[in-house]
C-alpha cells in the first residue's frame, strides 16, 4: 500500500449535521434489510422472550414494567441500532454501551432482585443525572423515499428540508431515516420538491417506528444530541470526548498540555434513563512529531534511531494541522518523503508538499523526514487501505508507555489530573452549568423535549466488612481505611515458605557492594517469614546482554531454585533476553531488580523483604489467606494483551487456582496474531487447568468461576454468544457425567461512574468495600461495582462486574463477597487491589509474555507465580 | 443556496477540477496576489470558500454573509479553529465572522475590509435588491477589490439539460454584453476600475460564447478612505451574528507567554540534560557511553559553539543546576517568539524559577529516580 492521502482531500467532515453520515450509501433500503439478519442472529443465543412478539411494531408503551418494555426492543433493535447509520462520527457502528444485550433474562435466580444484604449502609452520591422527558415523549422514525432514486445525501436533504413548515424544524435526518419529536398527520405523507435541474420528485415519508424512550435507538439519538450540545458549547472534540481549549494547563517542563473535558453518555439504568458525566483529560503534546524525532534522534544516536521512533511513536494518536481527525500511527515508511507523490481521488498524481501547499497553504519545511502510515479501519465510502501523514504537521496526543514510566513527569501530571472527590464533582457540576445556561443549548433540548436534572442522583450503598487475613495460623484484620496488611504480617511466618537451597546472584562490578547488601538484608529478613535461604552462587559478570546469557547457559543446573539478577540500568532488552531464557528454554524462576532500587540504605529493609515474598511466590511458595466459604471451586482468571508496537499480537493470560485455598495458581497464556481469535486458545487452557485441578485435588472441580478481565467496550456480545458457549462445550468435552456450576463475571476496571461518600458534610472517596447493585447498575444485566481498593490523591475509580453467566445458584450477595475476597489475594501487595487477584495474575503473565518473551512459556513454571 | 452542487453533477464531464472549484481557486490566486488582510464573502453559503481562505496566511479578518442561516449554520464548525491551532498557536491573528443578513442592507460591520467576493450571487437577488446591491458594495462597503461572478447566459446552450436558468433560484442570467454594461456602469459611478475575465473555457471552436462563469473584478480608484469618512456613515447593526471564532495566536499576550514559557524550560531542561549526562559519562555505563557517538543533532553542535563564551555556559553548584538566561535566549526558536532579550525576561517573569540575580534559570536536581 503506498501512501494515499486521498482522504485529505475533502474538508474536515465535523459539520453539525446530526447523524454525521457523510458518506452514507445511496441505497439504504436495501442496506436495511441486508443488516436486519445477522442482528437477528445474535439474538437466537439470548434465549427468546416468552410470548411471541407482534412482528416488531415496537409500541408496547406504558404500563408493562421497565424489562418486558424493553424486550421486544430488542427484538427490534435491527431496524434501530445497527443498520440506521444514526453514526458517531468516525462512522464508527461499535456500540460502545453494549445495548441490546441482554444476560440477566436468562439467569432465572436473579430476576427478581440481584442486589445484595450483607454490610452496613453508605450515602453515596455518583456522577449519573436523571434524564427527563416530557410525559408520553416518543421518538417518531420515518422512512424517506425518494421517486426517482436521489443518490446524494445532500440533495435528499435539501430536497426534504424544503418541507420545513411540514416536518418541523426540530429533525434528524441521515440521508434515509428521519427522526421527529412529533407525529405527522399521516402515517404516509407525500411531498413534492423540484430539484435545480427542473426534475420533480416525490417524496414519501412513511412512519415505520414510534420509539419509547426507553428504546435503545432512542438511547443511542440521546446520545448524539448530547454530543450536539458539547459542540454546541464550543468544546472541541478529540476522539469519543469533548474537550474545552480555552483553558488549558501547561506543564512546560515535559511540554505537555492537559484539556479539561468531559466524557458523557446516556443510558438506560435500573430505574431511570440517566447522563453519566465524568471529567476527563487529554494530554496533548506542544510539539510536532518531527520534533519529536528529532530529540529522539539527539538521545539514542543514528543507529538506534529508526527502531526507537518506531517504538516510540507507532500507535500513538496524532491529530493534525489542517482538520479535525485523529490518526493512529501505524507504520513509519522511512523510504517515503514529503517529495513523494500520492494519487489523488481523480487519478491525478501530486507530491505532498504540492499538496499542502495548494490545500492549504501549508509550507512543508523539512523536505527529508518520513511519513507516517495510518491504517483506516473501515471502509469509508470507497475510500479504504492507508493515509499518509507529515511529521511536522501531526501533534502528538496521550502519553507514551516511556512517559507513563517516567515518575517524575507523572507526579506533575497527577497534579492536574488526579482531582479528589469535591473538585471532581465540582467540575462535573460546571458542564451541567454550561448546560443549563446556554440559550441555543436549552432551545434544542426543548425542541426535542428533553431536560435534566441539575443535581447528581444519591443513593445508599453498602460496605461489606473487612477480611481476616490468615497466615499460619495467625490471623489479622488490616485498617479498613488503608486496605493494606503490610505492617500486621511483617515477621510472621508464611503459609509456604520455599526455601533456597540453590541460587545464583548475578551482579556487575560496579553492583558488587549493592549486591552484598541486598544479601546481607535478605539473610535477615527471611528466616522471620520461615523461609531457608543458602548462600547463593555469586556471579560477576559484564554489563552486556550477552554476558549474562553466557553466566546462565552455563551455570543454571536443574538443582537451581532461582536466578537473581541486579541490573544496572532499565535497559529492556536485557531485562528481556534474561527473562525469555528463563521461561522458555531453561525454565526456571528469576527474579531481576535495578541497582538503583537496592542503594538507598534508608529503604533496603523493606525492599528486601518485598523481594523476598516475591521469589517465594515465584518458586510455589503460598504468602496468606482468606475464608473461602465454597467448598470444591476453582477460580479462572483472564486478561488480554495487545501488542501496541508491532501490532500483530495479542496475549491472553490465563491463571486457575489450584487448591482449596485459593492460594496456588495454574497458568497459561494463548498467543495469538492478529486477527485469529483467542476464545480456541483459552478453551485449551480451560482443559488443562481442570486437568491440573483434578491431579492436586483427587476430584474436579464442582463450581467454577471465570473472572473476565480484559473486555472492550463493545465487545460483551461476542462474549456471551462465543466464549460462553466454548466454555460450555469444554466442560462437556470432559465427560457426560460432569456438570459443574459456571459462573462467568466480565470485569470492567474503565468505567465513567465515580461515586462519592457523603461523609461529614463533605465528599469523600467510598472506603473499600463498598458495593453498588442498585440505581447506577443496568437492569438487563446481573451487575455490581464493588470499590476494593483505596487511593492516596484522586478518586477511587469503581470496578464494574457483569456476570454473564450463572448456573451457581448463590444469591448475589454471595458473588459480591467472593469476588471481593478474591481482590485480597494478589501476592505482589499486601493490601486489597482493584480486581480479583486472578485478573491480576492473569494481566502480569500476558504483560510479560507480550512485553518479554512472545510466546508461550515453559509449562514447568505453570504452577507457579514466575511472573509476579 | 448550494450553486457548487449542481454544476459539479452536470458538468463533471466537462469541467476539470470542477468549475467551482475554479471560481474558488481564482479567489485565491487574487488573495495571494494583492496579500488582503480583511476579506468578506457574501452569500457565503457552505463556508467553503471561507474555510479555503482561513488557510492563506496574509488574512487577518474572514466575514461571510448569506440570506440563508441554516445553510452557513450546517458547515459553520468547520471554520473553528482546531485542537492544534491552540497547540501550536500561530504568527498571525484570525478571526472569522458569520452574518445572517441580506447584500440590500448595510451593516457596520462590513466597512474597512480590503476585499470583497460575490461569487454567484448577483443572480439570486430580486430586481430591488440587485438595484441596492451596488450602493451596499461599493458605496458603503467601498473595499479596494471586489470580485463578482455570474453565470454568462451564451455558455448555456452548451450545458447539458439546462433548460433557462441553471438554477431554479436563479432571477436572471446575463450574457457577455449585459454583465459588462451593469459592471461599467457601477464601476463608473462609484469610482472602480473593472477588468472581465472568467473560469470555465469554451470548447475550441465556440470561443464566442465566453466563459462559463464570467467575473469582474473591480478596483477602487481613490486611496482608501480614513477613520472620519466611516464614523459618518450609519452604525445600527442590521446583520445577526451567527458564528464567530478568534483563533489564537501569538499576538495575543496569553498565547505569547505560554508559549515562551513552555519554549524557555524546554530548552533549559536539555542544556541541563546535556550537561548532567557529561558529568555522569566519566565512568558510568560503558555500553550507553560506547554508544553515545557524536550525532548529527543540532542542539550539541549548537551548544558547542555557544560554550566559547564563558558567561553564557551552564553550570552545576551544590543541589542546583544555573542555566543564563542569555544561553537560552540564543536558541532560535526562543529568539524567534520574544524578539529581544528584554522581552523575554519580562515575560517569564515570576513564571520560572530564575537565580537570584535573575540572570539564569534555576533546577535544583532532586533524587530523579524513585522506586518503580
Amino acid at each position: 500500500m503506498t501512501g494515499r492521502a486521498r482522504a485529505r482531500g475533502r474538508p474536515p467532515r465535523q459539520g453539525s449535521a446530526l447523524p454525521a453520515v457523510g458518506d452514507a450509501p445511496p441505497q439504504q433500503p436495501q442496506q436495511l434489510q441486508q443488516l436486519q439478519q445477522p442482528q437477528q442472529l445474535q439474538q437466537l443465543h439470548v434465549p427468546p422472550p416468552q410470548s411471541e412478539e407482534p412482528g416488531g411494531q415496537g409500541r408496547l408503551r406504558g404500563f408493562e414494567s421497565v424489562l418486558q418494555e424493553r424486550r421486544p426492543e430488542g427484538l427490534q433493535v435491527s431496524s434501530g441500532l445497527q443498520d440506521l447509520s444514526l453514526r458517531d462520527r468516525g462512522g464508527r457502528r461499535r456500540d460502545f454501551h453494549d445495548l441490546g444485550v441482554n444476560t440477566r433474562q436468562a439467569m432465572v435466580h436473579v430476576q427478581e432482585s440481584k442486589t445484595g444484604f450483607s454490610g452496613r449502609m453508605v450515602k453515596l452520591t455518583t456522577n449519573h443525572f436523571r434524564l427527563t422527558s416530557r410525559p408520553q415523549w416518543a421518538l417518531y422514525q420515518y422512512h424517506v423515499g425518494y421517486s426517482p432514486e436521489m443518490e446524494a445525501r445532500r440533495l435528499r436533504s435539501a430536497l426534504l428540508f424544503q418541507h420545513e413548515e411540514h416536518i418541523g424544524k426540530t429533525h434528524a435526518f441521515d440521508g434515509s431515516i428521519l427522526f421527529l419529536p412529533k407525529k405527522l398527520e399521516s402515517k404516509v405523507t407525500e411531498l413534492f420538491s423540484r430539484t435545480r435541474n427542473g426534475e420533480d420528485v416525490k417524496i414519501t415519508v412513511t412512519l415505520t417506528n414510534e420509539l419509547p424512550p426507553t428504546s435503545p435507538t432512542c438511547l443511542q439519538f440521546y446520545n448524539i444530541i448530547f454530543r450536539r450540545l458539547l459542540k454546541m458549547l464550543n468544546l472541541q472534540q478529540i476522539g469519543r470526548n469533548y474537550y474545552n481549549p480555552s483553558d488549558p494547563v501547561s506543564i512546560p517542563n515535559h511540554r505537555l498540555m492537559v484539556w479539561l473535558g468531559f466524557t458523557s453518555s446516556i443510558l438506560q439504568y435500573e430505574e431511570n434513563i440517566m447522563l453519566c458525566a465524568d471529567v476527563s483529560h487529554k494530554v496533548l503534546r506542544g510539539e510536532t512529531v518531527l520534533d519529536t524525532m528529532h530529540s529522539l534522534h539527539s538521545q539514542v544516536g543514528e543507529e538506534r534511531f529508526r527502531d526507537i521512533c518506531a517504538k516510540e511513536l507507532i500507535g500513538l494518536i496524532v491529530l493534525t494541522r489542517y482538520n479535525n481527525r485523529t490518526y493512529r500511527i501505524d507504520d513509519i515508511d522511512w523510504d517515503n518523503n514529503p517529495k513523494g507523490t500520492f494519487r489523488k481521488s481523480d487519478g491525478s498524481e501530486m507530491s505532498f508538499v504540492e499538496y499542502y501547499k495548494k490545500q492549504y497553504n501549508i509550507e512543508i519545511s523539512d523536505w527529508m523526514q518520513p511519513v507516517l502510515i495510518s491504517q483506516m479501519k473501515r471502509k469509508r465510502g470507497n475510500i479504504q487501505g492507508s493515509v499518509a501523514l507529515i511529521p511536522e504537521l501531526c501533534s502528538l496526543t496521550g502519553l507514551t508507555d516511556k512517559m507513563r514510566n517516567d515518575f517524575n513527569m507523572m507526579k506533575d501530571l497527577a497534579i492536574h489530573t488526579r482531582l479528589p472527590p469535591e473538585q471532581r464533582q465540582r467540575e462535573i457540576g460546571r458542564l451541567l452549568s454550561y448546560i443549563q445556561k446556554d440559550d441555543n443549548v436549552q432551545k434544542e433540548l426543548r425542541n426535542w423535549g428533553l431536560s435534566f436534572d441539575y443535581k447528581s442522583v444519591s443513593f445508599t450503598g453498602r460496605v461489606v466488612q473487612g477480611e481476616k487475613i490468615f497466615q499460619s495460623g495467625n490471623m489479622f484484620d488490616y485498617n479498613p481505611q488503608f486496605a493494606d496488611w503490610t505492617k500486621e504480617t511483617r515477621g510472621v511466618p508464611l503459609i509456604r515458605a520455599v526455601p533456597v537451597d540453590s541460587w545464583l546472584l548475578i551482579y556487575t562490578r560496579r553492583n558488587y557492594d549493592v549486591a552484598n547488601t541486598l544479601l546481607q538484608s535478605l539473610f535477615k529478613v527471611t528466616p522471620s517469614m520461615g523461609i531457608r535461604m543458602n548462600k547463593p552462587n555469586m556471579i560477576e559478570v559484564d554489563d552486556r546482554t550477552e554476558a549474562y546469557l553466557r553466566v546462565l547457559q552455563q551455570r543454571v543446573t536443574p538443582d537451581t531454585n532461582i536466578v537473581f539478577c541486579i541490573l544496572s540500568s532499565s535497559r529492556k532488552d536485557k531485562y528481556d533476553a534474561i527473562k525469555k531464557y528463563l521461561c522458555t528454554d531453561c525454565p526456571i524462576p528469576s527474579q531481576c531488580v535495578l541497582a538503583r532500587t537496592l542503594s538507598k540504605p534508608q529503604t533496603i529493609m523493606t525492599v528486601a523483604t518485598k523481594i523476598a515474598l516475591q521469589m517465594n511466590c515465584k518458586m510455589g511458595g503460598e504468602l496468606w489467606s482468606v475464608e473461602i466459604p465454597l467448598k470444591q471451586v476453582m477460580i479462572v482468571g483472564i486478561d488480554c494483551y495487545h501488542d501496541t508496537v508491532s501490532g500483530k499480537q495479542s496475549i491472553a493470560g490465563f491463571v486457575a487456582s489450584l487448591n482449596q485455598t485459593v492460594t496456588r495458581w495454574f497458568s497459561r497464556c494463548v498467543v495469538q496474531s492478529r486477527g485469529q481469535e483467542l476464545v480456541d486458545g483459552i478453551k485449551a487452557c480451560l482443559q488443562t487447568a481442570l486437568r491440573n485441578w483434578s491431579k492436586w485435588n483427587k476430584c474436579l472441580p464442582s463450581r467454577i468461576f471465570v473472572y473476565r478481565d480484559g473486555v472492550g467496550d463493545g465487545q460483551l456480545n461476542t462474549l456471551v454468544n462465543y466464549e460462553v458457549p466454548q466454555f460450555l462445550d469444554c466442560l462437556k468435552s470432559i465427560g457426560t457425567d460432569y456438570s459443574p456450576r459456571l459462573t462467568v463475571i466480565v470485569v470492567k476496571k474503565r468505567v465513567g461512574a465515580r461515586f462519592f461518600a457523603e461523609i461529614g458534610g463533605g465528599l469523600k472517596n467510598p472506603p473499600p468495600g463498598t458495593v453498588v447493585d442498585t440505581v447506577v447498575t443496568r437492569p438487563e444485566w446481573y451487575d455490581f461495582f464493588i470499590v476494593s481498593q483505596t487511593v492516596k490523591n484522586g478518586c477511587v475509580a469503581p470496578t464494574h462486574y457483569n456476570v454473564i453467566y450463572d448456573t451457581s445458584q448463590l444469591k448475589p450477595d454471595h458473588v459480591q463477597r467472593l469476588t471481593y475476597k478474591l481482590c485480597h489475594m494478589y501476592y505482589n501487595w499486601s493490601g486489597i487491589i482493584r480486581v480479583p487477584a486472578p485478573c491480576q495474575y492473569a494481566h502480569k503473565l500476558a504483560f510479560l509474555v507480550g512485553q518479554s518473551i512472545h510466546r508461550e512459556p515453559n509449562l514447568m513454571l505453570s504452577d507457579r507465580l514466575y511472573y509476579l | 443556496m448550494d450553486k457548487n452542487f449542481q454544476e459539479k453533477f452536470t458538468q463533471i464531464t466537462k469541467f476539470k477540477p470542477p468549475l467551482y472549484k475554479q471560481r474558488h481557486q481564482f479567489v485565491k490566486d487574487l488573495v495571494e496576489k494583492y496579500k488582503p488582510k480583511k476579506v468578506a464573502d457574501l452569500g457565503c453559503a457552505d463556508c467553503r470558500l471561507l474555510w479555503m481562505l482561513k488557510f492563506c496566511s496574509c488574512i487577518e479578518v474572514l466575514a461571510g454573509l448569506d440570506i440563508c442561516a441554516n445553510v452557513m449554520k450546517e458547515k459553520m464548525h468547520t471554520l473553528s479553529p482546531l485542537p492544534v491551532d491552540y497547540l501550536q498557536p500561530s504568527e498571525r491573528s484570525l478571526t472569522i465572522t458569520l452574518h445572517h443578513g441580506s447584500v440590500a442592507h448595510k451593516d457596520p460591520c462590513m466597512l474597512g475590509f480590503d476585499l470583497v467576493t460575490c461569487i454567484e450571487l448577483i443572480e439570486h437577488l430580486e430586481e430591488p435588491d440587485l438595484k441596492k446591491f451596488p450602493e451596499v458594495v461599493f458605496g458603503f462597503m467601498a473595499p479596494s477589490i471586489v470580485v463578482i461572478s455570474t453565470p454568462n447566459s451564451e455558455f448555456n446552450p452548451l450545458l447539458p439539460g439546462v433548460m433557462l436558468y441553471r438554477h431554479p433560484d436563479h432571477k436572471f442570467e446575463w450574457n457577455q454584453a449585459q454583465f459588462q454594461s451593469w459592471a461599467l456602469e457601477t464601476a463608473r459611478c462609484y469610482d472602480y476600475s473593472v477588468e472581465f475575465t472568467g473560469v470555465g473555457h469554451p470548447p475550441t471552436g465556440m470561443e464566442k460564447a465566453g466563459f462559463c462563469t464570467q467575473i469582474g473584478v473591480f478596483i477602487r480608484k481613490y486611496p482608501q478612505t480614513g477613520e472620519s469618512v466611516q464614523s459618518e456613515k450609519p452604525t445600527e447593526a442590521v446583520y445577526k451574528t451567527v458564528f464567530k471564532a478568534v483563533y489564537p495566536s501569538l499576538k495575543d499576550e496569553k498565547y505569547l507567554q505560554n508559549a515562551v514559557i513552555s519554549e524557555v524550560i524546554f530548552t533549559a531542561q536539555i542544556i541541563k540534560h546535556r550537561l548532567m549526562s557529561k558529568h555522569e559519562e566519566y565512568g558510568n555505563d560503558p555500553e550507553r557511553k560506547s554508544k553515545f557517538q557524536p550525532s548529527m543533532d543540532c542542539f550539541s553542535d549548537y551548544l558547542g559553539n555557544l560554550v566559547v563564551e564563558k558567561n553564557m555556559e551552564p553550570f552545576l553548584s551544590g543541589n542546583e543546576v544555573y542555566i543564563p538566561l542569555a544561553t537560552i535566549f540564543s536558541f532560535p526558536k526562543v529568539n524567534r517568539l520574544c524578539g529581544t532579550f528584554e522581552k523575554l525576561c519580562k515575560l517569564i517573569a515570576g513564571k520560572v524559577t530564575l537565580s537570584s540575580d535573575g540572570s539564569a534559570v534555576m533546577f535544583s536536581i532532586e533524587c530523579e529516580n524513585e522506586d518503580d
